[in-house]
């Protein structure tokens, strides 16, 4: 724009030489620190090397129990129930006879295709389920209940029946309140919504999804609470200031901040009501099957292989359900 | 306006946090309420007084008609002896496996998923793997030690995960100024270490016991029929008879009621540490004025070394 004066010039020159020389010296300095250091341990360097050594040798004794623990309860198990899948069945067990036959046999079983697929649905259905009515019970606790130490009262009295028996809430929810007698039939009756009682209330598809709904939920409102609690309040204000209604600012800043939480929790019901056994069997009464009733049917008739090969099934259909869970939660946040 | 609205929202929802308790809690309740029944007590409402314990007492006394007494006392002391076994187990397996995560180490991710692995594997499938496992090497499955196995790797990665936390709070520098003043290794762990994160080991060891307390799955397969079974195998035993009594409720009532005391005295212990912590400066202020006087636990630093080599 403007011409600049030879003596600014001259100046400017000057003033970037100054620089230059300074970057340089700060360069050399650099360059030169490790041989200084270097210089003022001198030997003790050895010693520092024989240190390091040493600390890494009681890390490694402080974590062998626990990994031989975690190998031979853990990881054993899911490699023999792999292999046993491809063994050969014998009347008192098996053995090591590689075959495909197992898979042939559970391939062709409809009962099988059906009981997996149901259990398939009963876990989408949990997730979902677990997901909408979840939410709003972390989102009540964080932002709406000022008091932190009444927040974090109220939240373990929530979560508190995490800490007791799957199986005795399982109990509690068939026979005194879903059956055919239970206190949502009587209830609905009393109010003169039914006349008769609703007998698909209790032991079965049903009773199994809602009572799963019950039992799990802590694993969704959890996360989703933790999630939530770090979630920015100045960002939550400034998109209402901006005119933002609660929906958009729900989808548009609540949820991406949030989403952590839901691949987190939405992974956790998943693959635990994918595995679930012992509660199917007293909510379902024997009416319901879950591919973990159906591998126990198998190991009852003495056919550990096909038992086994129904169980690697299921651990396939784990993986692929926790890879889909990660992968939405990755598009979410690409969007 | 937008301050009524808000309002209606918040009630809409506290309305709702209650419903979502009942939900959580309304079977409980249920049951518990129905094993307060008098003789003629089924196990639907309507309740048929009067309101008295006899349910709850032939848990404990044999000598009441149809009492599974034997059973449930059998079952209730294998219950507590697994619990407290696997609470043991998975406090030192978990502090041990922390204590590794402290320092990077090759493999370290690797190892992570494993932990985590152990925590998202069904408990079904940990005990299906271990039955064939055990069989394979031809080695008979029971409760002692196999469900001991299979119940503490759910607890294992939970305890994990409360070390890491507490990890993530602790000041290394203290364990280098009780080197620096001359403690070797095994007496800063023991003096100065350990007290400082013991909440957490017992955070560790409270995991552990109450989900193997509260266990069915893990458990199940593993039976070999002569060892006493479990309280959760004892109840589910109890669901399948034909005739359904409310002692069922009653033993129901009785193990969640233990669980949720054994919640309330963690937290009263956590809270009351805080509160001693808040009072004395905390453990941390303990061990800085310890550095200050050169003085750790009781006895002198300098001392330290040949203490602990003529100690234990």
């Amino acid at each position: 724009m403007s011409s600049s004066s030879p003596t600014d010039d001259h100046l400017k020159q000057e003033q970037q030489a100054v620089a230059l020389a300074e970057v340089e010296e700060a360069e050399q300095l650099s360059a030169q620190q490790p041989h200084s250091a270097e210089k003022a341990l001198g030997t003790d360097i050895s010693i520092a090397r024989d240190r390091n050594r040493k600390a890494s040798l009681i890390t490694f004794l402080w974590g062998l129990p626990g990994f031989v623990w975690l190998g031979f309860f853990l990881v054993a198990p899911v490699v023999f129930i792999i292999l046993v899948s491809f063994w050969t069945r014998t009347d008192s067990g098996f053995i090591k006879e590689w075959t495909l036959s197992n898979y042939g046999d559970i391939f062709h079983s409809h009962t099988y295709w059906m009981s997996m697929w149901k259990s398939f649905l009963t876990s989408i259905i949990s997730v979902a389920a677990c997901l909408v009515f979840g939410f709003p019970v972390a989102y009540f606790l964080v932002m709406k209940i000022e008091n932190q130490r009444n927040q974090i009262a109220l939240f373990i009295f929530a979560l508190a029946p995490f800490w007791t028996s799957f199986l005795i809430r399982a109990v509690a929810w068939t026979y005194p309140v879903a059956g055919r007698e239970g206190a949502i039939n009587q209830a609905l009756g009393g109010l003169g919504i039914i006349s008769d009682p609703i007998s698909a209330l209790g032991f079965s598809e049903l009773s199994v999804r809602v009572a799963l709904i019950q039992l799990y939920i802590l694993f969704m409102v959890t996360p989703l609470f933790f999630m939530l609690s770090q979630v920015d309040r100045s960002s939550l204000e400034a998109a209402r200031d901006l005119g933002g209604n609660g929906f958009r600012v729900f989808k548009e800043v609540i949820l991406p901040q949030t989403m952590p939480g839901v691949v987190i929790g939405s992974i956790f019901i998943f693959v635990l009501t994918m595995g679930e056994y012992g509660s199917v069997r007293v909510i379902g009464g024997g009416n319901v099957q879950s591919v973990g009733t159906l591998v126990q049917n198998r190991i009852s008739a003495i056919q550990y292989p096909q038992g086994a090969a129904s169980a690697v099934l299921l651990i396939a259909a784990l993986i692929v359900g926790v890879f889909a869970i990660t992968r939405f939660a990755n598009l979410r946040e690409e969007l | 306006m937008g301050g009524v609205r808000k309002r209606i929202g918040t009630w809409g929802l506290a309305t709702y946090f209650i419903i979502f308790l009942l939900f959580i809690y309304g079977p409980m309740i249920i049951m518990a309420v129905l094993s307060f029944q008098g003789r003629y007590g089924g196990i639907t409402f309507p309740f048929r007084g009067p309101f008295q314990g006899s349910w709850w007492q032939s848990l404990v006394d044999a000598n009441v008609p149809g009492s599974k007494a034997d059973e449930i006392s059998r079952s209730a002391v294998q219950s507590l002896k697994l619990s407290a076994a696997a609470g043991a187990v998975t406090s030192i397996m978990a502090f041990g496996l922390s204590m590794a995560f402290r320092r990077r180490f090759r493999g370290d991710g690797i190892a992570f998923y494993l932990i985590m692995l152990a925590l998202m594997t069904p408990g079904f499938l940990v005990a299906l793997g271990t039955q064939l496992f055990w069989k394979s090497i031809s080695w008979p499955t029971a409760i002692w030690p196999t469900a001991l196995g299979t119940n503490t790797i759910w607890g294992i990665p939970f305890g994990f995960l409360v070390m890491l936390a507490v990890w993530n709070r602790y000041d290394d520098h203290i364990e280098e100024a009780s080197r620096d003043l001359g403690a070797n290794q095994l007496t800063t762990f023991r003096e100065v270490t350990l007290p400082l994160v013991w909440t957490g080991i017992f955070g560790c060891f409270l995991f552990g016991f109450t989900l193997t307390w509260n266990d069915y799955d893990r458990t199940a397969l593993l039976l070999n029929g002569s060892e006493a079974v479990t309280l959760p195998i004892q109840i589910f035993a109890q669901t399948q008879f034909s005739a359904i009594r409310p002692d069922l409720y009653a033993l129901g009532s009785a193990t969640t009621g233990l669980s949720l005391l054994v919640i309330l005295a963690a937290l009263a212990i956590a809270m009351i540490r805080m509160k001693l912590a808040a009072k004395s400066g905390g453990p941390e202020k303990a061990a800085i004025r310890a550095e200050e006087t050169g003085e750790v636990a009781g006895f002198k630093v300098g001392d330290a070394p040949t203490a602990a080599a003529s100690g234990d």
